[in-house]
This record gives structure tokens, C-alpha cells and sequence, in this order.
């Protein structure tokens, strides 16, 4: 009787262990998947790919839920995104921050809001640049 | 040797082994988004599509650019027609460099003469590493045929464009 009690606790504390590690393992491979610096190049890189084959009196819409998720909690949404000159930067964090160039000369209105089903949506507002 | 210490080495083996995969999967990871995103070529191609939609417009040449025999367009203002900026952002010796470069040529196919260019707009010396490896500048080569309008006649144009854009920090480890 003593030795199946051993046998099962030897098992469970192996299985308990197998579990643990591999938890450790998805957590480590999701928390870089999402990690505010990686989300930053892409939506960086992805907005300045998008100004690159946008036209002017465009109207763009794209969801970026995932980096208000991401973003440091007392950092202010509205400077997750900013257009300066031809140079997209995007910040989740204080230190941090990603820039990116465009080489399409447009002019570029940024504004930040949610849709009706609540997701959080970057509307980019393309038009003719003025001064060129 | 009993069962039991059979079982004992084998679990050690078991997470010898566990600890190898996990190794390899931290190391995969950590290669894999320790690389920056490489867009480099998708903006080589837009920065010909774009260069074509200020040449041509529903197969013949645009009328802004193409008047009576002549070409309003040059080194000069070849940026400002087709409405490009090559700025760039504050990142190590980019500004100094210039990280794009576009080439454009126009043949008359019935003399083959080349008719206009090469117009020739940004940083030249990347043409040269064209077509290496993912280190060097990401090019785009691409040839189209246009017609012009002169009269009762149609004139038939080959037109190459080359796009070029280097920004390899931001797109290589």
C-alpha cells in the first residue's frame, strides 16, 4: 500500500513539474509576441507602408487594440501615435518608441477613437499637402 | 538495478531533455523577434508604383508631365511632380547617406532612343549594391510600355523605372 502511495506522488509531482515548465515555456513565447517594443516597429513600419501607397482624400481606418492593451498605463493615448513631417513614431511607453519614414508627400491627420463594437481605432485622414 | 531508480534516471533524462527544447525554443524566439520586421522591398515597390502613376495615366503619359514633344519633368523636380519626400528620420548617418534612390528612363521604340534621362533622384551608390544580399539596399526594376498622343499618331514608349531603398539598421539585426 505504501509503495503505490509513492508511486503516485512521484507521478503527480513529475506531471505537476512537466506542467509548470511548459506553462513557463507559452508564457515566455506569448509575452515576447506582444511585447510593447515589438508592437511598436510593427505598427510604425505598418503605418508608414500604408501613408507610402495612400492617396490624397483617403480615409484610413486600422485597429490597434492590441497596443492600447499594451501601452504603459499612465501614458496618454494620444501620443501613441504622431506624424511629424514625414516620420511616423509610435510610443507605448515612456522610454521607448519607434520612428519610421514615409516617402509619399502628403499631409496627414491622426485621430484616435473607437468603433460601435468598442475597438480601439487609428483613423488616419490623408490630404494634399499645401505648402510642398 | 530495481525498477525504481530505472524510473529515477529516466525522469532526469526527461528533463534534461525538457530543458533542451526549452533552450531551443527561448533561443528561436529571441532570434526571431530580436529582427526587426523587413519591409524593405514592399517599399521598393510602391516607390515604383507610385513613380509610375505620376508617368503614365490610363496607358498614355500624363498630360501633366508630357506636353507637345517635351518633358516637363527632371533631376530637379522630378520629387516635387510626383509628389515624393525623401526625408528621414534622425537615425545614425541616414541623413547624410539618403536611403532611397529612384532611376527613370524613356525610349521611343520606333528610333530606340532613349527619350528622356536617366533622371536620376537620391542616393545613387545604392544602385550598385543592388541584388545582394539582405544586407545591401532591397531594389525593384520594373518596365512598362505608354503611348503619347501627337496628332493622328500614337507614339510608343518603354519606360524603366529602378527603386532602390537601403534603411538596413532598421531592417536587418
Amino acid at each position: 500500500m505504501k509503495k503505490r502511495a509513492n508511486i503516485l506522488t512521484e507521478n503527480i509531482i513529475f506531471i505537476v513539474l512537466n506542467l509548470a515548465f511548459l506553462t513557463i515555456l507559452f508564457l515566455f513565447v506569448f509575452s515576447k509576441m506582444g511585447a510593447a517594443a515589438v508592437l511598436e516597429e510593427k505598427y510604425a513600419k505598418q503605418i508608414a507602408l500604408i501613408l507610402d501607397a495612400a492617396e490624397p482624400n483617403m480615409k484610413i481606418e486600422l485597429d490597434i487594440s492590441d497596443a492600447i492593451e499594451k501601452k504603459e498605463k499612465k501614458f496618454p493615448e494620444g501620443g501613441i501615435v504622431t506624424i511629424y513631417k514625414n516620420i511616423v513614431t509610435v510610443k507605448l511607453r515612456d522610454k521607448g518608441g519607434y520612428s519610421y519614414s514615409y516617402f509619399n508627400n502628403v499631409d496627414v491627420k491622426v485621430n484616435l477613437g473607437k468603433n460601435k463594437i468598442g475597438q480601439n481605432i487609428l483613423y488616419l485622414n490623408i490630404n494634399e499637402k499645401i505648402n510642398k | 538495478m530495481n525498477k525504481k531508480a530505472t524510473d529515477k534516471i529516466i525522469s532526469v533524462y526527461w528533463f534534461a531533455v525538457l530543458f533542451l527544447v526549452a533552450a531551443a525554443v527561448v533561443y528561436m524566439v529571441a532570434i526571431f523577434y530580436g529582427e526587426p520586421f523587413d519591409i524593405r522591398k514592399i517599399e521598393a515597390d510602391i516607390l515604383v508604383n507610385q513613380v509610375v502613376d505620376c508617368i503614365a495615366e490610363g496607358g498614355y503619359l500624363n498630360s501633366q508631365i508630357y506636353k507637345e514633344g517635351n518633358f516637363s519633368i527632371n533631376n530637379e523636380n522630378f520629387l516635387e511632380i510626383c509628389n515624393l519626400n525623401f526625408e528621414l528620420e534622425d537615425f545614425g548617418d541616414w541623413q547624410g547617406q539618403g536611403q532611397y534612390y529612384v532611376e527613370l528612363n524613356i525610349t521611343n521604340l520606333a528610333s530606340n532612343n532613349i527619350f528622356l534621362g536617366p533622371i536620376k533622384v537620391g542616393n545613387f551608390h545604392l544602385k550598385d549594391n543592388c541584388g545582394g544580399s539582405k544586407n545591401f539596399p532591397q531594389c525593384r526594376d520594373r518596365s512598362f510600355y505608354s503611348l503619347s498622343k501627337e496628332g493622328d499618331k500614337q507614339i510608343k514608349y518603354q519606360i524603366n523605372i529602378l527603386a532602390s531603398v537601403r534603411k538596413t539598421e532598421k531592417n536587418m539585426g
